[in-house]
């Protein structure tokens, strides 16, 4: 094979896939702004109904782990469809909006068994301890138990926000045009299939990996302040 | 008559903890608690401070009824400092956080007033150079005098001590009991858990024995190490004396 064939060949392999990216580019932002505030939700969803799964009422405790179940039941596509068809003829819901809150609240569900979780790693001494110097347990919550749970749960928190980032892909279904819509149109138009999803796949790990390398330093950053166990 | 109780029962499940409880503490005494693991000494001392919730009897701190009412289990926790077996500092937070934390959201005293106390209470268990270390730097015997300099930030009336050498190794049990004889010296109301007998001879004055959520024998230090009524306490302290 001619070396001015195969040249030839990769150039316009490149001039195709530059073309899928520019075309796609403007879809990224989309993504990213669903995920950001779909995940705001899901935190702070997720930290109250995290929080009420420890709960000392009944009523409380049980309606938080119904959510739960549920929520971690039912898979998020059929949960997109609910949210957008079901309640979003009703409530006249936006494809954006249904989307954040879809995900939003399935997250929600994973989150609050995380912090549930975290909020359980700490030693029971440090409620004793908090409540004997005459703090009431809201207190306790805000100033001793949920600080040093913020610590421990930053991995599984960030794992999931890379997890959500991927799920977002999803929401392409009711018609947003996020990253994946928008693959889903330029293959439709110019039929370039291994090209497209190979450049959708791309940008995606792009953005999964520079997400990972954040959670490490994060990680490292949070380890520095001499949390450890003090016997 | 600052600590009072009547009767006082707890059960876990089927375990009785506490059966029938009744004695007094007057102001400034200290008393210490002996006796064999299970008795129910920590139990009561929880009960005291409002950590655990009494079955049946009744409690007096001070003149406040310890019952349901939350406002008068909040009150009674104020009055009384608490130091534990496992140290309990607060991890994230420096030892000068530590004794500030609950200065300034409960008592609400601010930033400077409470840095003030702290560092005054920080030179009296001698650790005033720590006050920018985390726990986790310090060892077994610094953690307990910075726990102990806590309770005390918050200057309650009463301190109560569950075992606090128990987790120390032996070199370090001294400095923590230099700390509390200089307590009990100055006056405070103690009320301390502890296999020191030692500690007991030294500044205790009065013993209580307990056995199986009873109390078996109480009086005078001198009158129940030198001579012991109960045959159950003649057991346990032969052992504990060696």
């Amino acid at each position: 094979m001619p070396l001015n064939e195969i040249f030839n060949w990769i150039s316009h392999q490149l001039q195709i896939l530059k073309n899928i990216f520019i075309f796609l580019a403007p879809a990224i932002p989309m993504t990213i702004k669903l995920t950001l505030i779909a995940f705001a939700l899901a935190l702070l969803l997720g930290l109250f109904v995290g929080i009420a799964r420890l709960s000392h009422r009944g009523l409380i405790k049980t309606l938080s782990k119904i959510y739960v179940d549920v929520l971690r039941g039912i898979p998020l596509l059929v949960q997109i469809f609910f949210i957008y068809f079901g309640l979003g003829k009703i409530l006249n819901l936006d494809r954006f909006l249904a989307g954040v809150i879809a995900i939003g609240v399935c997250y929600s569900a994973y989150l609050a068994e995380i912090i549930r979780a975290g909020i359980q790693a700490i030693h029971k001494g440090q409620y004793q301890a908090a409540l004997s110097l005459g703090m009431t347990r809201y207190k306790t919550m805000r100033y001793v138990i949920l600080p040093q749970s913020f610590r421990i749960i930053i991995p599984p928190v960030a794992n999931e926000f890379i997890a959500s980032l991927k799920d977002s892909s999803l929401v392409s279904i009711i018609g947003l045009r996020e990253l994946t819509r928008a693959g889903r149109e330029y293959y439709s138009q110019y039929f370039v299939d291994f090209q497209t999803w190979l450049v959708v796949g791309i940008i995606y790990l792009a953005m999964t990996l520079s997400l990972s390398r954040l959670v490490s330093y994060l990680e490292k950053k949070f380890k520095v302040h001499g949390y450890g166990i003090s016997h | 008559m600052i600590i009072q109780t009547k009767e006082i029962s707890k059960k876990f499940g089927e375990f009785i903890a506490l059966d029938k409880i009744t004695f007094e503490v007057e102001k400034g005494e200290v008393v210490v608690l002996i006796g064999p693991s299970g008795s129910g000494k920590s139990t009561l001392l929880r009960c005291l401070n409002g950590l655990e919730k009494i079955d049946s009897g009744e409690i007096v701190i001070d003149g406040i009824k310890l019952d349901k009412d939350k406002k008068n289990i909040h009150k009674v926790k104020e009055e009384i400092g608490m130091v534990f077996q496992e140290f309990n500092l607060f991890p994230h937070l420096t030892v000068s956080g530590n004794l500030c934390l609950a200065q300034e959201i409960v008592r609400k005293r601010n930033k400077s007033d409470s840095e003030k106390i702290s560092l005054e209470l920080l030179d009296k268990v001698g650790l005033m150079n720590k006050k920018d270390s985390f726990p986790n730097q310090l060892s077994g015997g610094q953690q307990q005098r910075v726990a102990i300099a806590r309770a005390l930030a918050m200057n309650p009336k009463i301190m109560l001590f569950d075992e606090p050498t128990s987790a120390l190794d032996p070199e370090m049990i001294g400095e923590v009991l230099e700390v509390m004889k200089n307590l009990a010296r100055e006056g405070m109301t103690m009320l301390v858990v502890t296999h020191e007998i030692g500690f007991a001879r030294e500044v205790a004055n009065r013993i209580i024995f307990m056995d199986q959520g009873r109390i078996i024998e109480e009086g005078k230090t001198e009158n129940i190490l030198n001579s012991p009524q109960n045959p159950r306490t003649i057991a346990f302290l032969s052992k504990v004396l060696k």
